[in-house]
């Protein structure tokens, strides 16, 4: 395929750039990348061309060259058509290297791996450091661009991988004494000097004589890819945020600097400063972050070296610059800015924040840094937004809100007003100056008159709003701001229903301190003055969200009125609305009539059946339960009934749900007596629930069935008694009991859950027979062991015995069975199996390793259970 | 500390998407390390299609707000900084810096070099800052000189060259995009050594320094007992040094007469080197008191080679230029005003020209007028509600001239009359427009004599003076007026 039209260049690159997935993703995408390649070394088209797809390539090389070997390609294809261009000037040598270096480092092909990386390093630190490359490298005149270019690229080799340049470091110092390009090596130098320090420092080496090695790659030689190897699994922020930067600082402090090493690296640091005037204001600050952050938690390298540039630095107008400041105020506090110096910069950041000749923005900024000023000794807790201990109401002043602001001036403003009111109050009332609060009060009314305005703009209402919402969280415990404003907020919902919706919003956001008056005055405003026809949908939907179980007789007198007046299907709707806010309040009485009158009188059938459902549901349904049916529903209404939608919301409710198990059951101990036997069961609780039934089901009907357990009340964390299950056995043998509980939530929805089966063991059915009168106790067992036979039978077993031997083994397991001991020898033991069995054993003449047991029972059908138990005793220690 | 995309927006609120996407830029590598530093919390730079919905949308630009919108107008969804987190596919890009000026708007994403959850706090991402020198040099060079759309096409068409220039990669070289186009221009010139980057090239020329004081006053006067009035001057001075050589030194020495009022607030420019601990520390924030310093202000800088505001101040000078009444009484349906004003007699009484403009908002056309001025003419436009008093050059010799008449309105018809979000009910302004040319209220000046500069030759130094109004209000003292706290705590 020949190369493509200029004009088909055109067209292809603005459809792409209009949506680059879906371009890639039509039939042109595939082939994008390598047309490019080629048409850049097409004579056909022009250089202006040739730009723009390079600046494609410097933008999109993901979707160009999508992995690694790709990008390997495409690098070489751009370096190889670089090489190839004529000595004459052009345009197309700098946007090269730069696609070059971005084509490598976006597309993760950097590396000592990578023939491209082999080939662009040494050309770039060629370039750079002024070397003669021949004449291939384009005319005179263009040399210092592509040298400062050149500087730029291994600067962004070095950010994507840190101790590219470590190598360089003696050969960079070099030539910052001689080069002309001063700001890109100055910025090169300080990046690949901090990379190196944190690599090593990682490494637990020293500096190693990195700072004075003049040892560099040439062409075609080695590059030194030793550094980068170590830093390659850490990339480096350059400008770390200071509280991840204070983490990962104690790295830094291990770096250990020989006397000679420690010197060299205030040299260079010193050097870099002295000629940072040298550079744009923005360099400026990147090399402040750069080399603050590298020294900070650096041994023996006092942070003096900042001083001499402070002062020409606060003088400035620059947002950079300031912002650079702060940072080192961050990293070294106390140690760089006395007491007086922060008192300075908390000064000019306080007139920054209102100074006429910066923009609004910048004014924004500087009052979110003085709300998160990093103070030399703060008090407050860390990560939360204060006023500097500093900063008082007299340095404020300016910084306070007025009507006139922008709204974000304004709420930004009035956030450090509302601090100040906190501190205010702390403090006495000082006589002749007007107290914050009063003119929090003053603002906050101006605010809400502009709101009032009928046909104003929505964003004054919001405005008034949220500043309403801010005041309300910040002072939250302070009803002398409180009360004002909820009173205020009360008059403007008079001035102007249409706000409903905001009002419901801020009811919905802010606390109980702001939130339960405001409900109470606003309900008081809807019902004692029924309001204009066209302000009813207002009232209606303020009434749905603050009518509740208090002041009931007005809330229903309004409705009642209201209903004659809902006369579309909305306000009705809107009515029913306030009915079952009612409802789940818990209203009654008077809310009965007046469903009763709804269903009869409203014209719209919907309205009328949704009336009939409220009495229905009020009449049949207690009061929690009602509750939790009209509760918030999880099926999103997306039906055209609101009824249906409606009733979907009921059926999650009042019917049973399937839930996970509220509660852990386990087996505890052994009860052995009674006349039957109980199994005691140990709860855990996982959550509260309330009316807990218990029921269980014996698998394969081996015992009668058995009787549901009843619980009031579980609470987790509360402890609980065990749970007594007595049991019928039909037969004396192991069983599974499949359990389910049934239970209501907190909420009062109703719940049933299946628990993990619990298993009865052959050992829990065991009963002792009553004890007879000493000296009849061998008399006893013998008759019992004389009974068995002949309708039972007889066998021998040998019960292996663990370390502590057969006396341990009784104690543990069958203690209370025991008729007739003679420790350690001998034991004569009696066990009623119900429903009417009985096992009888004789451990006697125990050796070390086991005991013969000879047995006898009435039941044959135990015979096998018995041998398993026995053999099971000693593994169960 | 580099940014991740920029992009340059117009807004136009006619338009179906209500605004284009008029240049953007992404930047790959920083892009690559962003996904490694947020890790789990990265989301990737969008397309900018989306990224123009999203953004519209949070800056309130998208639709009519006739309806209220949970998303957009809740009390909890509050901004107090020019960043901001934008919904995009289920997920925040954050942080957006955004802002809009003359309808353009300027936004870029800055790139935070640790995970975004929980986000840092704003002051701690170094790129923040960056980002808006960023938009302020690219909003700077748009709109510098710039008259009308053709000259914005075409300084929007240089953009990408200039970007490649001052921020190859996403990490800014230089927020003056002015200098970035000069030093494409200077190229072929080999530079000699040390020379400010800053500073594209050298001048070549005869030597001359121009110095200019522009003083801009501004007040808010209410005629009330207990509202105190305001007014504050704020100063700038715009320097051009064509002055041969690679780093000529300056010193520009600002003075005030024996009466003239201390600047205050000073911010510099960069290119000053160092500064006296004087100036840096008087500040209108202080109480004022006597012992304030009173100059001369010495600026010893090293200049660029384009024209730069050396410096900005403000200062507090003991009178307003002119002092004012302005009364308002509603009469059925007229308005009876009365104006008064008065020039004070230190003021030069020569006006390149001076007007009161008397604006009656949330109200119907003006449809009659009767009115008697004692100096000057009135104009009325009575569509747009506003008259103009028509001062002239100069004030009579008593130094006091005064308005009064009755207005008569039409019914409001919302689409044409003017809306005011201040002005409710009898609350009402004038503003005064003035321009004193050769003039400052500080008394602030720059002479001949106050210049040094060490380079060759001795250059021609020209100097300029002058005085605007700027947000100078008189408001009606018979109602409510906004105030700020400074009005209420004297």
């Amino acid at each position: 395929m020949g190369p493509t039209s200029r004009e088909t260049w055109a067209q292809r690159l603005g459809t792409f750039r209009a949506s680059p997935s879906t371009f890639m993703a039509g039939p042109e995408g595939e082939d994008l990348g390598r047309h490019l390649l080629s048409d850049l070394r097409s004579e056909k088209l022009s250089e202006p061309t040739k730009v723009s797809l390079v600046a494609l390539s410097l933008e999109y090389p993901a979707q160009l060259w999508p992995d690694a070997p790709a990008a390997e390609v495409a690098a070489t294809s751009l370096l190889d058509t670089l090489v190839l261009l004529p000595p004459r000037p052009s345009a197309l040598r700098r946007p090269l290297l730069l696609a070059a270096t971005t084509a490598l480092a976006a597309g993760g092909a950097l590396g000592p791996t990578s023939r491209a990386s082999r080939r662009l390093l040494p050309l770039l630190l060629g370039l750079a450091s002024g070397r003669d490359l021949g004449r291939s490298f384009g005319p005179a005149s263009e040399q210092r661009p592509l040298q400062a270019t050149a500087w730029e690229c291994l600067r962004e080799l070095e950010s994507c991988k840190p101790g590219l340049l470590g190598g360089c470091l003696g050969l960079l110092r070099g030539l910052l004494g001689q080069e002309a390009a001063v700001q890109p090596l100055s910025l090169l130098l300080a990046l690949a000097l901090r990379n190196a320090l944190v690599i090593q420092a990682r490494a637990r080496a020293g500096l190693q004589g990195l700072l004075v090695a003049g040892d560099c790659p040439t062409e075609g030689g080695p590059w030194n890819w030793m550094l980068a190897e170590e830093g390659d699994a850490h990339l480096q922020p350059q400008a770390p945020s200071w509280p991840a930067a204070e983490e990962g600082e104690c790295c830094l402090a291990t770096l250990e600097l020989s006397p000679e090493e420690a010197r060299e690296l205030r040299a260079a640091v010193a050097q870099l400063l002295d000629i940072s005037y040298l550079l744009t204001p923005v360099a400026q600050a990147q090399l402040l972050w750069l080399l603050g952050w590298a020294l900070r938690g650096l041994r023996g390298q006092p942070p003096v070296l900042f001083k001499p540039q402070l002062v020409r630095l606060l003088g400035t107008a620059q947002l950079t610059l300031l912002h650079a400041v702060l940072a080192l105020k961050a990293a070294f506090g106390e140690a760089l800015f006395t007491a007086q110096d922060e008192a300075l910069l908390l000064r000019r950041l306080i007139l920054a924040a209102q100074h006429p000749a910066l923009p609004l923005p910048a004014h924004l900024f500087y009052l979110h840094c003085l709300l998160n000023f990093p103070e030399n000794w703060p008090l407050g807790p860390a990560g939360e937004e204060a006023a500097p201990l500093l900063l008082g109401s007299q340095l404020c002043r300016g910084l306070l809100p007025s009507l006139l602001h922008d709204p974000m001036a304004l709420l930004a403003r009035l956030h450090l007003l509302c601090l100040l009111c906190v501190e205010d109050e702390e403090k006495e009332e000082k006589g002749q100056d007007q107290s914050p609060r009063q003119y929090l009060e003053e603002l906050l009314a101006g605010l809400r008159q502009r709101a009032a305005l009928d046909g104003g703009p929505r964003a004054l209402a919001t405005l008034c709003f949220q500043a309403s919402y801010l005041v309300a969280r910040c002072l939250a415990g302070h009803p002398v701001v409180l009360t004002p404003l909820t009173h205020g907020l009360a008059q403007l919902y008079r001035a102007r229903p249409a706000l409903a919706p905001h009002f419901v919003d801020l009811l919905d956001r802010v606390g109980p301190e702001l939130g339960e008056p405001l409900k109470v005055v606003l309900r008081q405003e809807v019902v004692s003055r029924p309001g204009r026809d066209e302000a009813l949908r207002w009232h209606l939907q303020m009434l749905a969200r603050v009518a509740d179980g208090d002041a009931q007789s007005a809330t229903l007198g309004f409705l009642q009125v209201a209903a004659a007046r809902c006369t579309d299907w909305g306000l009705q709707q809107a009515l029913l609305q306030v009915c079952r806010a009612l409802l789940r309040a818990g209203v009654g009485g008077g809310l009965a009539d007046l469903l009763q009158a709804l269903a009869r009188q409203l014209e719209d059938p919907d309205g009328r059946d949704h009336a009939r459902l409220y009495y229905i549901l009020l009449a049949h349904l207690e009061e929690p339960k009602l509750g939790v049916a009209l509760g918030p529903s999880l099926a999103a209404p997306a039906l055209a009934s609101s009824l249906v939608a409606e009733n979907q919301g009921f059926a999650a409710a009042l019917m049973v749900q399937e839930a996970p198990a509220p509660i852990r059951l386990s087996m505890g101990p052994h009860r052995a007596k009674g006349p039957v036997p109980v199994l005691q069961l140990q709860v855990e609780v996982l959550e509260q629930v309330y009316s807990l039934e218990l029921r269980f089901r014996v698998e394969r009907q081996l015992y009668a069935p058995l009787g549901a357990v009843h619980v009031p009340c579980l609470c987790p964390g509360r402890p609980t008694r065990p749970l007594l299950l007595p049991l019928q056995p039909r037969r004396p043998a192991p069983a599974r009991l499949a359990v389910r509980a049934l239970y209501t939530t907190p909420s009062g929805l109703t719940c049933h859950a299946h628990l993990p089966p619990l298993l009865v063991n052959f050992a829990d059915l065991f009963l002792p027979f009553p004890q007879p009168p000493e000296g009849a106790k061998l008399g006893f067992f013998e008759e019992l062991w004389d009974s068995c036979l002949p309708k039972g039978t007889e066998s021998r077993l040998w019960c292996p015995l663990g370390p502590h031997g057969l006396e341990a083994l009784v104690s543990r397991h069958l203690e209370p069975f025991v008729v007739v001991a003679q420790p350690p020898t001998s034991y004569l033991i009696a066990i009623r199996l119900p429903p009417d069995s009985r096992l009888l054993l004789r451990l006697e003449a125990a050796q070390a390793d086991g005991v013969p047991v000879a047995l006898r029972t009435d039941d044959w059908a135990v015979l096998p259970l018995v041998g398993d138990y026995l053999r099971g005793l000693s593994a169960a220690g | 500390m580099a940014q991740r995309a920029v992009w340059l927006i117009s807004h136009e609120p006619g338009s179906p998407l209500c605004g284009t996407v008029r240049f953007s830029r992404r930047y790959p590598t920083v892009e690559k390390r962003a996904k490694v530093f947020n890790g789990a919390s990265y989301v990737p730079v969008p397309e900018d299609g989306p990224f123009l919905k999203a953004l519209l949308f949070e800056l309130r630009l998208l639709r009519d707000d006739k309806d209220f919108s949970e998303s957009r107008d809740s009390c909890s969804h509050i901004n107090k900084t020019s960043i901001y987190a934008l919904p995009i596919g289920g997920e925040e890009l954050w942080p957006v810096v955004a802002f809009m000026k003359n309808g353009m708007i300027y936004a870029c994403v800055p790139l935070v070099e640790q995970t975004l959850s929980p986000r840092p706090p704003l002051i701690s991402i170094s790129g923040i800052s960056q980002g808006f020198e960023l938009l302020f040099g690219v909003q700077g060079f748009l709109y510098s000189g710039q008259k009308n759309d053709s000259e914005l096409n075409t300084k929007l068409s240089q953009l990408p060259d200039l970007l490649l220039q001052a921020c190859p990669f996403g990490t800014l070289l230089d927020a003056n995009l002015q200098n970035s186009l000069d030093s494409i221009n200077f190229a072929s010139v080999t530079h000699p050594q040390k020379q400010p980057t800053w500073k594209a090239g050298t001048y070549k020329g005869k030597p001359q320094v121009s110095i200019s004081i522009t003083e801009k006053v501004k007040s808010m006067q209410y005629d009330k007992q207990d509202i105190a009035d305001t007014w504050q001057v704020i100063g700038v001075v715009t320097c051009k040094c064509d002055l041969e050589g690679s780093m000529p030194n300056v010193t520009i020495s600002l003075s005030l007469p024996t009466n003239g009022s201390p600047l205050q607030d000073i911010l510099v420019h960069p290119c000053v080197t160092s500064l006296d601990s004087a100036i840096l520390t008087s500040s209108s924030i202080d109480a004022a008191d006597d012992s304030a310093f009173s100059g001369p202000y010495k600026f010893p800088l090293t200049p660029p080679l384009e024209s730069f505001n050396l410096c900005y101040y403000t200062s507090q000078v003991p009178v307003p230029p002119i002092l004012g009444f302005y009364q308002v009484k509603e009469e059925e349906v007229q308005l009876k005003i009365t104006v008064n004003l008065k020039l004070h007699e230190s003021v030069k009484n020569s006006f390149e020209f001076c007007e009161a403009r008397i604006p009656f908002y949330n109200r119907g056309p003006v449809t009659h007028v009767e009115y008697k001025v004692s100096f000057g003419q009135l104009e009325v436009f009575r569509e747009k509600s506003l008259l103009i008093w028509n001062i002239g050059q100069k004030f009579p010799k008593s130094m006091e001239i005064s308005l009064s008449g009755t207005v008569t309105f039409g019914a409001k018809s919302h689409e044409k009359q003017p809306f005011d979000q201040i002005c409710i009910g009898g609350t009402a302004y004038l503003k005064l427009h003035f321009r004193i040319l050769d003039y400052t209220l500080t008394g602030c000046y720059a002479d001949q004599h106050s210049v040094q500069v060490f380079a060759s030759g001795k250059p021609k130094i020209s100097t300029y003076r002058k005085l605007i109004s700027s947000d100078y209000y008189i408001w009606n003292s018979k109602a409510p007026a906004p105030v700020t706290y400074g009005s209420l705590s004297l």
